[in-house]
């Protein structure tokens, strides 16, 4: 569409936004695909809408306040990309829009101080432990806090489980057929540390040489799309200086960090290191990808056939087009039923930090794909993120299911042990 | 104020009033209009008769909107007005037994089908916008699809609507005595706001065979289509897309289309006779073949369901070439249709401007978009080079609109299409409904002095 956009004044991220806005032919293809559209049905709630708002709001023709409310409610889930023709980079228009007005933003000073808290503690796992224990402890008065204190308590697990040390080297069991980096997550590791014990199992049993580089910390997502960029760009370079070039690919098995890592490219244009940030991102996997390419080492046939659902989280799906993959991964194991979730494509409402600041709009798209993997009547979910997997099983356990909600990696593993049932 | 007006009329959760609100409401598939003076989400008929009054008192414009796909400017408001979003009037009542539906404006137009699925019937009409596309809209500019040249068009599946006209009255017609549900059928919003229309739904084939061909040039592809269908095949479906749609759709997509031919045919043929189906589909081969065609048959209906994923991905993939585009939707015989596309492919050319054509070439209907970017070329020239593409339709013994309606965009050609006394019978007919020319104003018809 056509625009007014001062990309000179706004330097590289003028570039990039005015780009994603000059290819958007309002065809409306991505009504559909979008999850606010599906629940508030209104044009200000769609990708499109918002292109139309961030185009106004940059050229000036519109208060950044009257747009934000609307911007806000994007999820980020990007399945606008997927189903755009014309080849709108979308997501990129909104993470850079976001980090170019978050300094303009107006906030309520509760509302600062829980992403200001979320941002501290959800990239360190010491802090995030200590905020999840504290959590635990707070649990039973919740009724009492505040609105945006409530969010995160639901989301928290009753008990948070035991610690597992990462290690900084597993070998490969067998023959060596491939040597690679490994980004442990931030809140994955508190939340549920056996999605990495499992992952690291998998590897090396397949022949996988798995180096966990020390200085390594978050992949800078969250900070990124919730607008605070300079934050996000030193996590960035924390990164670039910790993880090894000389290894067949840098493996994650976190959707949101993948794809946070597949997105240096963008958040270092116009920087020193924009090279060395595409020739990382060129290296970056998701696991189920890399064990796709790999090829995975056999496994034993199941005493009886498993039904197992699939969830494709956004960041997979969406964000890095992996969807083939982890099917292919999982119907590896002889024996596995796999099947697919009816509305698969609209995303679950957890979306980096939206489950806590939009909770009600995260909490209705949260039951109605529970309601949806409910519905396929499987024994196990499968999904590649932390996010969505603590939001489904959340919901499942409101609508007093007991499916088993685990990583694609887990399931993996236990079918390797001879333990899935 | 009208907005404060309808606001305490309706409520506000049904009135939109914000300026970010109105920014996205002001705006088609391919126009971008006035700022709406307050956008309306009517839940039911009454709503809009409410509305239509407060209009009519305050002498406001009202432009009526569907999901806002449509590629003629049919739906962006030319002036300041009420935008009537219909969105929200999304019911829709099946009658299997009686093989009919009952949808209000707002529903999906793929909804109906999906809908109607489990009861073994289907509702054929399938604009490439299906997924995105209402009832409403379609009725509007009397979508059409690839299905058209068999089945028909939206207005083929129409038994009975209901409408509110200009004065807030709320009417219902059928195609007896005086075809009004016709007359309201294709007049883009500009004779009445249809509020609820009851479609005949259809059984679907049992069987379809779907096949690809490409050639080195367009003309071949044309001569292909009418060689096919004087062969005796009627083909369900007959789909014309040329070199710069196969890019543009092949970058969106990526299936591995035949992007360096100069033109390709979608050709599907169906029936409930699984032998007859297999028959016609030989015969569009051998068609396409002594034209000189390479031809691919879809193995399976997955292989199907990506070539037509492709089709449907044309329009909006355009963007990819240019980011502006003027949208062509002409009509020819099909005798003059090898002639036609390349009289238009050497327009473009002359003319220095990308043009890429596609379309229902099996009823003649042809959808030349001219690509720009109005940074770097004249807009007068492309208006010039569409001026110049409606001609050669018209030369051709062909029409100005097929399926996305004249609105804004091709409403300064209608003189060329349309003789002098039968324009004054349309104006006629407006002013009978529309005696103040409130609804959706400077669409369709042009001025003409009196």
């Amino acid at each position: 569409m056509n625009h007014d956009i001062p990309v000179a004044d706004l330097g590289p991220a003028g570039e990039i936004m005015a780009h994603a806005v000059d290819a958007c032919v309002h065809c409306g293809f991505c009504l559909p695909a979008c999850p606010t559209y599906a629940l508030l049905g209104e044009e200000m709630d769609s990708p499109r809408g918002r292109i139309f708002l961030m185009k106004e709001v940059l050229e000036g023709e519109l208060p950044l306040a009257d747009a934000a409310p609307f911007i806000d409610r994007c999820l980020g889930c990007q399945g606008c990309v997927t189903a755009c023709p014309s080849g709108v980079p979308y997501g990129e228009l909104l993470t850079t829009f976001r980090a170019t007005t978050e300094q303009k933003r107006e906030r309520p000073a509760l509302q600062r101080a829980v992403r200001a808290g979320l941002l501290t503690a959800l990239p360190s796992p010491k802090l995030f432990r200590a905020g999840a224990y504290l959590g635990q402890v707070a649990k039973p008065f919740k009724s009492v806090l505040p609105r945006a204190l409530q969010a995160p308590l639901d989301l928290l697990p009753g008990r948070v489980p035991a610690k597992f040390d990462m290690p900084t080297f597993v070998p490969a069991q067998g023959k060596r057929r491939a040597r690679v980096a490994f980004l442990a997550g931030c809140a994955q590791q508190v939340l549920a540390p056996n999605f990495n014990a499992a992952t690291l199992r998998v590897l090396a049993r397949n022949g996988v040489d798995v180096v966990i580089p020390e200085g390594q910390g978050c992949c800078g997502a969250a900070a990124l799309h919730t607008g605070a960029r300079g934050q996000a760009l030193s996590m960035g370079r924390t990164n670039l200086a910790a993880f090894p070039t000389d290894v067949d690919a840098v493996v994650t098995n976190a959707a949101g960090c993948g794809s946070g890592l597949k997105e240096y490219p963008l958040l270092f244009k116009g920087e020193r290191e924009e090279e060395q940030a595409i020739s990382f991102a060129s290296r970056v996997k998701d696991v189920s990808v890399f064990l796709a390419e790999l090829g995975l080492e056999p496994m034993l046939p199941l005493a009886k056939p498993v039904r197992v659902a699939y969830h494709d989280a956004c960041h997979l799906a969406h964000a890095q087009k992996v969807k083939a993959q982890p099917r292919s991964i999982l119907k590896a194991v002889p024996g596995l039923d796999l099947v697919e979730v009816p509305e698969g494509d609209l995303c679950c409402g957890s979306a980096g930090t939206y489950n806590i600041e939009q909770p009600e709009l995260a909490g209705r798209l949260g039951e109605r794909k529970a309601r949806n993997v409910l519905s396929t009547n499987a024994a196990i979910l499968a999904s590649g993120n932390i996010g969505c997997h603590t939001q489904i099983e959340t919901h499942l356990r409101r609508l007093g299911s007991p499916m088993r909600v685990m990583h694609t990696l887990e399931v993996l593993d236990l079918a390797y042990r001879g333990e899935l049932s | 104020m009208i907005a404060e007006r309808l606001r305490s009329a309706l409520g506000a959760r049904k009135v939109l009033t914000g300026k970010a609100e109105r920014m996205t409401y002001r705006h088609d598939a391919i126009q971008i209009g006035a700022l709406p003076m307050a956008v309306v989400l009517p839940e039911d008929t009454a709503d809009v008769v409410t509305t239509v009054k407060l209009c009519r008192d305050a002498n406001v414009p009202i432009v009526g909107r569907g999901a806002a796909s449509g590629l003629s400017g049919g739906a962006a408001p030319a002036r300041e007005s009420v935008v009537v979003a219909f969105t929200r009037m999304t019911k829709l009542d099946l009658f299997p037994e009686r093989r009919e539906a009952w949808a209000q404006p707002g529903v999906v137009t793929a909804t109906v089908s999906e809908r109607a699925k489990p009861f073994g019937l289907v509702y054929p009409p399938d604009p490439a916008s299906w997924r995105t596309s209402t009832i409403g809209g379609n009725l509007a500019e009397n979508a059409g699809g690839p299905m058209c040249f068999k089945k028909g068009v939206t207005g083929d599946y129409v038994k009975e609507i209901e409408f509110v006209d200009a004065s807030g009255a709320v009417h219902r017609a059928a195609r007896d005595a005086f075809d009004l549900a016709g007359l309201l059928i294709g007049s883009e919003g500009t004779l009445g706001l249809i509020t609820g229309a009851r479609l005949r739904l259809d059984t679907p084939p049992a069987f379809t065979r779907t096949l690809m061909a490409h050639f080195a040039e367009v003309g071949q592809a044309a001569q292909a289509v009418s060689r096919a269908i004087a062969s005796g095949a009627v083909p369900a479906k007959l789909e014309f897309m040329d070199r710069a749609c196969l890019g543009a759709v092949e970058g969106y997509l990526g299936i591995g289309l035949p992007v360096h031919a100069g033109a390709a045919l979608l050709i599907d043929t169906d029936g409930d006779d699984e032998e007859t189906v297999t028959e016609e589909l030989e015969l569009a081969r051998a068609a396409c073949e002594a034209e000189g065609g390479t031809v691919r048959v879809a193995a399976n209906a997955a292989e199907a369901e990506d070539l037509w994923r492709a089709r449907r991905a044309i329009s909006p993939s355009l963007g990819r070439i240019r980011p502006h585009r003027m949208n062509e939707d002409i009509v020819v015989p099909r005798s003059a249709l090898a002639e036609v596309v390349r009289e238009i492919e050497e327009l473009g050319r002359e003319a220095g401007l990308v043009v890429a054509q596609f379309g229902h070439i099996g009823d003649g209907n042809l959808h030349p978009n001219i690509l720009y970017d109005p940074k770097k070329e004249s807009s007068d020239a492309v208006h010039a080079l569409a001026h110049e593409i409606a001609l050669v339709a018209v030369r051709h013994g062909g029409v100005l609109s097929g399926e996305h309606g004249i609105g804004s965009m091709k409403r300064d050609f209608m003189t060329d299409a349309v003789d002098a006394v039968t324009m004054d019978v349309l104006w006629r007919v407006k002013r009978t409904l529309d005696p103040r020319g409130q609804l959706n104003p400077d669409k369709l018809l042009p001025e003409v002095s009196a």
